[in-house]
């Protein structure tokens, strides 16, 4: 095999990408994602967990009280996030209707050590984002409530948890183990992903246009161009891959050990572009190869994934800083499966060519 | 009759022939991957997800709580005595001693004490939950009751609190007339089993599988009573999720439509049916049917095996005509199959963001209706859709749909399906074929009449993108970009339709082509916002969007729409047509600048 015609093959189709200027769409896309991930880190935070946005920490809301005494307006009235006014239910639920109340709460005088429940109703307005957020802070002040009227019922509780001391530290409702547990390994692998089909494009490209016939008559072998083609797929998925760290970072989310993970998804890759290259050398179609490809890739992601220790998992490892050596471990293995797949296509590829020679 | 029977053997013919291109040598390893997948699903739900095994370590003193919390896998649980673990606290995320967890010191620490207070509530619900005595360890329910304000609708809904800052002793005195209610009654209406019920259903496994196969077996939930634990909106990441298994088919489906389109391109054997008298409509009809017929049917049957309501295939509908409709388009402009790839992906990408990203704020924010997911999820959540929902989140899908289909049949013919210009002067030979050459002005009144919702919906996009960004910057971004999609929208007409001649187009013809595009994007505009988008115009970001003056006169905007073709086609007369772009960006300018001080005024 020769080296140079296949860096020749590779530049061939590198710059046939770049002349249909579809690598362009790719990095739009690209930049498109990472322009929603924040949107998302920021959206989902304010919106689910409001408290997070500190102009609304810091309001005061206003709260009718109706009903009987009990612990709740105590601990209502020593929270800082409300005011309360113990008032009669109905002209409290029409000044919630004008809004000048932001919730209205209705407690019975059912004792706290009764057999029954304690029912209280919570009276919000309806399709109102203040409704969320005073229902969030609520939440603390009913939980403590609850654990009141428990205390009350102790007796009859038959066993306990083991009670966990919390620090006065806030739940973060960050999103970190979103960011960094499902969109870190997902954007990785989606060039291999692109690549992959890509090279079933590539090459069915040559069966459909009837272009095989002049590049057999070339000095170039048929396996040396298919090595190409593999060549110019596996060379986007680093650049991509690495495109993709970067703009991570520059969105503020730092990705540890990105070397290890950078080679671990170039030869990951690699084996994903090897498999759709036999399945593309075998159906010579696109439609038939593109099925066939996509729905093993289904199969190989599913039983990768429920392996333990597989190579997403292990980037997701690495990209939070608390992976071991296993990461180069599995890039030895990974490389050794490639090494095996990439000798199989090899010799199919050249069984190919020289059926091809022998005239079609 | 006829047109149906040809739609009838098309669709025949197309059914046949990606059978026969797919070939009996697809069949066999297609059963094998199919049997394959089966299995692979089986050792999935068997061993679970490995996915983000390992993202914490946790050091405790104590075994109990370490075996507990170890079954999340997540955690790698080291376990050690006391005095150790102090020693050595920065080498772990997260340290508990004495059954006191020590306050976190970096972001994946407190991500981990995250996960640990989560993990912890459901491990005490889990106890509680087989507590013989319920009321005892679920003490307090509430029941939420929701009230309809009748004061400051707008205001609201995009979260900017309004006057409830009161900071006088004395309780607040309604207004209105105070209509007397009675007191909810202290008894509850549901068992305590029932109740029970209800409670195990959420908190039932903590397998990260059972969390999205038990969807398909959830009921509705039998009571409206919560227990404080339940009180915060719910993530609906789950149904999300979930949400997704209906998508995925179609967008494998409509993959191959687009394939099917490119391969008669490619071998040319589309010029056979092409030459026949069918009326391309009919082709493109009878092409489409059996994939329509597909993605329906796959629907139907997930829908069937998750046991939920078939109202579900209702919002689905408009998403798969919007997709075979895009799908027409994408086979019929891309040159080649790489091309086809980026393209599709690109685009099922932008799909994606669209459908899903909105449907996250399902819960919480009505800009969630824009995206016909948000009812699914709504649906299987138990709480349902009203007609009027309905209406506000499809009607674009569908409206843009119908425009999309119309611009791919207007273009399938010969000319048009086998030439090979590049992708963008492509796109406008498209536009410009749509439009009629012999009647320009009606045509360019029309055609921007029917741009509305394409424009809508890319307005929408920016919306999704820029709503949740600070706010005076996401206001200003959103005005400057929906001025830019208007000016484009209505530019692009003019400028595909005069392409030829139109550095020397006479001024005549330019003004009134402008005033045509500008009389039909206006009423276009209007007609729409009356009919459909009034909930969704009523937020703020609506009204920066759409801008409604309200008593403001009419022929503003119509002079502010006229003026932006103006522009364009004036640049375009006296730099050439290298100057559309910076035509549009003056444009865009101006009407940013007009929108502006609307905005500005309104705000006072």
């Amino acid at each position: 095999m020769n080296r140079r015609n296949v860096w020749i093959v590779a530049k061939k189709e590198l710059s046939g990408i770049n002349y249909e200027k579809t690598i362009l769409f790719a990095i739009l896309l690209q930049l498109f994602v990472a322009m929603f991930s924040s949107f998302l880190m920021v959206g989902l935070t304010s919106l689910y967990d409001p408290s997070s946005v500190s102009q609304y920490s810091t309001f005061r809301y206003s709260i009718g009280y109706a009903g009987a005494n009990s612990t709740l307006l105590d601990r209502l009235r020593e929270t800082d996030d409300f005011t309360v006014y113990s008032m009669d239910l109905s002209p409290a639920l029409e000044s919630l209707k004008e809004r000048k109340l932001a919730a209205v709460i209705f407690v019975p005088d059912t004792p706290p050590d009764s057999t029954g429940p304690v029912q209280i109703t919570l009276y919000t307005l309806q399709n109102d984002l203040q409704a969320t957020v005073v229902g969030v802070k609520l939440k603390e002040v009913f939980l403590g409530f609850e654990g009141d009227l428990r205390d009350a019922r102790a007796s009859r509780i038959t066993e306990q948890p083991i009670e966990l001391e919390f620090p006065p530290a806030a739940r973060t409702e960050g999103f970190y183990e979103f960011v960094y547990g499902l969109l870190i390994p997902l954007l990785v692998f989606m060039p291999a992903i692109i690549s992959a089909s890509l090279i079933i494009d590539l090459i069915t490209e040559e069966y459909q246009h009837e272009t095989l016939e002049t590049l057999v008559s070339t000095p170039v072998t048929f396996a040396e161009m298919v090595w190409g083609k593999i060549l110019a797929c596996e060379i986007l998925v680093p650049v991509q891959a690495g495109v993709w760290l970067i703009l991570l970072a520059v969105n503020g989310i730092r990705i540890e050990n990105p070397v290890p993970i950078l080679i671990l998804v170039s030869v990951a890759s690699l084996i994903l572009i090897l498999l759709s290259a036999l399945t593309a050398l075998h159906y010579r179609e696109r439609t038939a190869a593109q099925f066939i490809y996509s729905t093993a890739l289904v199969v190989v992601i599913l039983v990768v994934v429920a392996v333990p220790e597989n190579p997403l998992n292990l980037i997701v490892r690495a990209s939070v800083g608390n992976a071991g050596l296993e990461i180069y471990g599995a890039i030895l293995l990974v490389s050794a499966a490639a090494g095996l797949l990439g000798y199989a296509t090899h010799r199919y590829a050249v069984r190919v060519g020289r059926l091809a020679q022998g005239g079609l | 009759m006829g047109i149906f029977s040809d739609i009838f053997t098309i669709a025949r013919w197309e059914v046949k022939k990606s059978f026969s291109s797919m070939g009996r040598n697809v069949l066999p390893l297609a059963i094998i991957l199919f049997i394959l997948l089966i299995l692979a699903t089986g050792f999935v739900a068997r061993s679970g997800m490995h996915l983000q095994d390992g993202m914490y370590t946790l050091a405790t003193d104590d075994r109990d709580l370490g075996n507990i919390l170890a079954s999340d896998g997540r955690f790698t649980v080291f376990i050690s005595d006391g005095g150790t673990l102090l020693s050595e606290r920065p080498a772990f995320d997260l340290v508990i001693v004495n059954r006191t967890i020590l306050a976190p010191l970096t972001d994946r620490g407190r991500a981990a004490f995250t996960t640990l207070s989560r993990d912890y509530d459901q491990y005490v619900a889990s106890v509680y939950n087989r507590e013989p005595d319920l009321f005892a360890a679920y003490p307090l329910w509430i029941d939420l009751q929701y009230v309809k304000s009748e004061l400051d609708f707008q205001a609201t809904q995009n979260g900017q609190y309004i006057s409830v800052r009161q900071r006088s002793l004395a309780p607040p005195v309604p207004q209105g007339p105070v209509v007397q209610v009675t007191p909810p009654p202290s008894t509850i209406p549901y068992s305590a089993d029932e109740l029970r019920k209800n409670l195990q259903q959420e908190t039932g496994t903590n397998d990260q599988i059972a969390r999205y196969t038990s969807l398909f077996t959830q009921l509705p939930s039998t009571t409206n009573l919560k227990t404080p634990d339940q009180l915060s909106p719910t993530l609906p990441f789950d149904s999300i999720i979930f949400v997704f298994i209906f998508i995925f088919p179609l967008y494998f489906t409509s993959q191959f439509f687009m394939m099917s389109i490119m391969n008669e391109r490619i071998e040319r054997k589309g010029e056979i049916l092409l030459s026949s008298p069918v009326h391309p409509l009919v082709i493109i009809a009878g092409k489409m049917l059996p994939y329509l017929a597909g993605m329906l049917i796959t629907s139907t049957a997930v829908i069937l095996a998750a046991r939920a309501s078939l109202l579900i295939l209702l919002p689905l509908v408009p998403v798969i005509l919007f997709f075979l409709a895009s799908a027409l388009l994408i086979g019929m402009l891309s040159r080649s199959f790489k091309e086809l790839s980026f393209i599709s992906i690109f685009f099922s990408t932008i799909a994606t963001s669209y459908l899903f990203f909105p449907s996250i704020f399902a819960n919480v924010h009505v800009i969630s209706l824009i995206s016909p997911l948000t009812l699914i999820i709504l649906q299987l959540q138990g709480m349902g859709f009203s007609a009027m929902d309905y209406l506000y989140s499809t009607s674009l899908f569908y409206l843009t749909s119908g425009v999309l289909l119309y611009i791919g049949v207007a273009n399938f013919n010969a000319e048009r399906l086998f030439d090979l210009h590049p992708f963008l002067p492509r796109l406008r030979e498209f536009i410009g074929s749509s439009l009629s050459r012999e009647h320009p002005y009606r045509s360019l009144f029309l055609a921007n009449i029917f741009l509305i919702p394409i424009v809508f919906m890319l307005q929408m996009m920016a919306l999704v993108l820029l709503f949740n960004l600070p706010m005076p910057l996401s206001l200003i971004l959103l005005i400057v970009c929906a001025a830019f999609v208007e000016e484009l929208a209505k530019s692009v007409g003019v400028f595909s339709l005069f392409f030829a001649e139109l550095p020397a187009l006479p001024l005549r013809t330019v003004v009134w082509a402008s005033a045509a595009t500008a009389i039909g994007f206006f009423l276009g505009e209007k007609l729409f916002l009356l009919a459909m988008l009034s909930q969704i115009t009523d937020s703020i970001f609506g009204s920066i969007l759409f801008l409604q003056q309200g008593a403001l006169l009419l022929w503003m905007p119509l002079l502010l729409h006229f003026t932006g073709v103006l522009i364009v086609l004036l640049t375009i007369r006296t730099g050439g047509r290298k100057w559309y772009l910076p035509g549009v960006l003056a444009a865009t300018v101006i009407h940013s600048l007009y929108n502006l001080y609307f905005v500005l005024g309104m705000a006072r």
